[in-house]
């Protein structure tokens, strides 16, 4: 449905976007997630067509934004992060200006009334915008972009302003156009964004650095993981044993945590699981397990290793090294 | 198209600026005209007093623009408006539409009086029309110049005041080009002089020359307004 190719983007020297790629079928919730400045929502602007790319394509729906902007367009509703209104007008105007700007060509009465109900707008509908509150107008700025009902919504920060029930009925309503939209949401809360999307695609610095769903971001997308055992037995002997399955990298003894009992921090090979087989070990000795907990790395562990400095310098490095053994 | 008419409509009326614009044009017109014609019992007199209201119209005018786009700039609506599925064009054309209504709706309400006076005297009616067509097309120029100016900023008093600058500039021009010694240059502000490309329109000529010249600077500064609202996506 989205298709982002080799996307850049420049202001003079500097560089907000850099060969983005990625892709986005139907009835997908895509969150992007990233630190301040990372391009998020130049990628959005870019992607509805309210700035152009320096370099590369977008197709949305099967039209080229750049050469058929308003096919393009047409299929997107975007709520930018500070949603598009007119304080002058009261939300019934405003809705019914989208709608005759869009062209919509759904029986109007119905489908503005179906609008405010799932944005729980109806109540404020004769209120001028101006006199709404922060989170009236966050949704507001929502219901506009459903005017049409275009396949493709595009919401920089949705939730922004809202009070804790209203992002929960939000989430739940993002959730539920996502089965048959193409949604692709930005947001800084990273329990919302595990919430709610399907995939994940962290940017730092102008850069996809992830891209994943929220389980394969946790587990093992980094590097080795490690898992805690508390195993009942004989320290030395523990430890050799789990040393020696097959997906272990190394056994470190964690302290003894109740008389007699030690545990273990066991990590693991990129993709390895070892949880069957430290069990099964653990039994056939006759060690009895007290606690495994799989250590996966939250998704906001996750997020601040992949956007910390030190990381994006060690991403450098392997790659400097290849191009050097190439020259080689 | 007739959505974005509509609320630009709603915007100069449900805010004072449209009557506040209207009603003290037709104020002002109404007092030169009690002063100029009912006091002086003569007819020959109603061309000047749309001559003065040249003047007025110069004035008014960077009211009536400064809002176009400086106001969606700075409200960030124009996001709204350029992920819509319209064009660029539609967008610009709209917003031209109502300030470049508003000169001929006031003069339309002005010419009430004359048309009343015609049943008691004989008005110099090529003087008075071509002095309306001439404000008509000298105030779409100027109008065209006022909402390139707002798509410029998004701070309507620098929009106003450019305007207004930019008006006054128009005005002095023939003074300035008079006193420049300089024969390139001075032929060269006469030429772009609006005052002088008004004065034909203002002794009852329909100077063709003239109208090309008003209707072109209107073009020009419609499509530099459009350029300059679709760079926003080449920044």
């Amino acid at each position: 449905m989205i298709e982002v190719k080799d996307v850049s983007k420049r202001y003079g020297e500097n560089v907000a976007l850099s060969d983005i790629n990625f892709s986005v079928g139907e009835n997908t919730v895509v969150g992007f997630l990233g630190p301040n400045g990372a391009g998020k929502s130049t990628t959005m602007n870019i992607i509805t067509g309210y700035i152009s790319a320096s370099g590369g394509s977008v197709n949305v729906g099967g039209y080229d934004t750049l050469d058929e902007p308003v096919k393009a367009k047409k299929l997107i509703g975007y709520m930018p992060e500070v949603p598009p209104l007119y304080q002058d007008m009261t939300v019934d105007e405003y809705l019914n200006f989208v709608y005759e700007l869009k062209k919509v060509t759904l029986p109007k009465k119905k489908h503005l009334n179906e609008i405010c109900a799932v944005t729980k707008t109806a109540e404020v509908r004769g209120r001028l915008i101006g006199h709404l509150s922060k989170g009236y107008r966050q949704r507001v700025g929502f219901a506009q972009a459903l005017v049409g009902n275009p396949p493709v919504l595009i919401l920089d920060e949705p939730t922004s302003g809202l009070d804790p029930k209203q992002i929960k009925e939000m989430r739940g309503l993002i959730k539920e156009l996502g089965k048959n939209h193409t949604v692709i949401l930005s947001s800084h809360i990273l329990p919302e964004v595990q919430a709610v999307c399907d995939r994940i695609i962290i940017i730092n610095k102008g850069s996809i650095v992830a891209d994943g769903t929220p389980f394969e971001l946790e587990n093992g997308s980094l590097g080795a993981h490690t898992i805690t055992v508390r195993i009942d037995g004989e320290t030395a002997e523990v430890g050799k044993a789990l040393k020696a399955l097959n997906g272990v990298k190394s056994v470190r003894a964690a302290g003894e945590k109740e008389p007699g009992v030690y545990e273990y921090e066991v990590s693991q090979e990129s993709g390895a699981d070892v949880r069957r087989a430290v069990f099964s070990t653990a039994a056939a000795h006759g060690w009895p397990i007290l606690a495994m907990s799989n250590g996966a790395m939250s998704l906001e562990d996750v997020f601040i290793k992949l956007t910390s400095a030190s990381y994006a310098k060690s991403k450098e490095l392997p790659q400097n090294a290849g191009e050097g053994g190439d020259e080689e | 198209m007739k959505a974005l008419y509509k609320k630009e409509m709603k915007s100069y009326f449900y805010s004072p600026i449209g009557y506040v614009v209207v009603g003290l044009m037709l104020f002002v017109f109404g007092l030169y005209f009690w002063l100029g014609v009912l006091r002086s019992y003569s007819s020959s007199y109603i061309p000047q007093v749309y001559q003065a209201m040249l003047i007025w119209f110069m004035m008014i005018i960077p009211i009536i623009t400064m809002k176009s786009f400086s106001e969606e700039i700075h409200n960030k609506t124009d996001q709204g408006l350029l992920t819509y599925p319209i064009g660029v064009g539609t967008v610009v054309m709209a917003k031209f539409d109502l300030p470049r209504s508003i000169p001929p709706t006031t003069l339309l309400g002005s010419l009430i009086p004359v048309v009343i006076m015609s049943f008691f005297s004989s008005p110099a009616w090529p003087q008075i029309l071509g002095t309306v067509l001439g404000t008509l097309l000298y105030g779409a120029a100027m109008v065209s110049i006022g909402i390139f100016i707002s798509s410029l900023t998004k701070s309507q008093i620098i929009a106003a005041m450019g305007t207004f600058g930019v008006s006054i500039l128009l005005l002095l021009i023939d003074s300035m080009a008079s006193s420049i010694q300089v024969t390139f240059l001075a032929n060269l502000l006469g030429w772009i002089s609006f005052t002088s490309r008004y004065q034909p329109f203002a002794n009852g000529i329909l100077n063709i020359s003239s109208i090309v010249f008003f209707l072109s600077v209107t073009a020009v500064f419609t499509f530099l307004t459009a350029r300059k609202v679709e760079s926003k996506r080449w920044s």
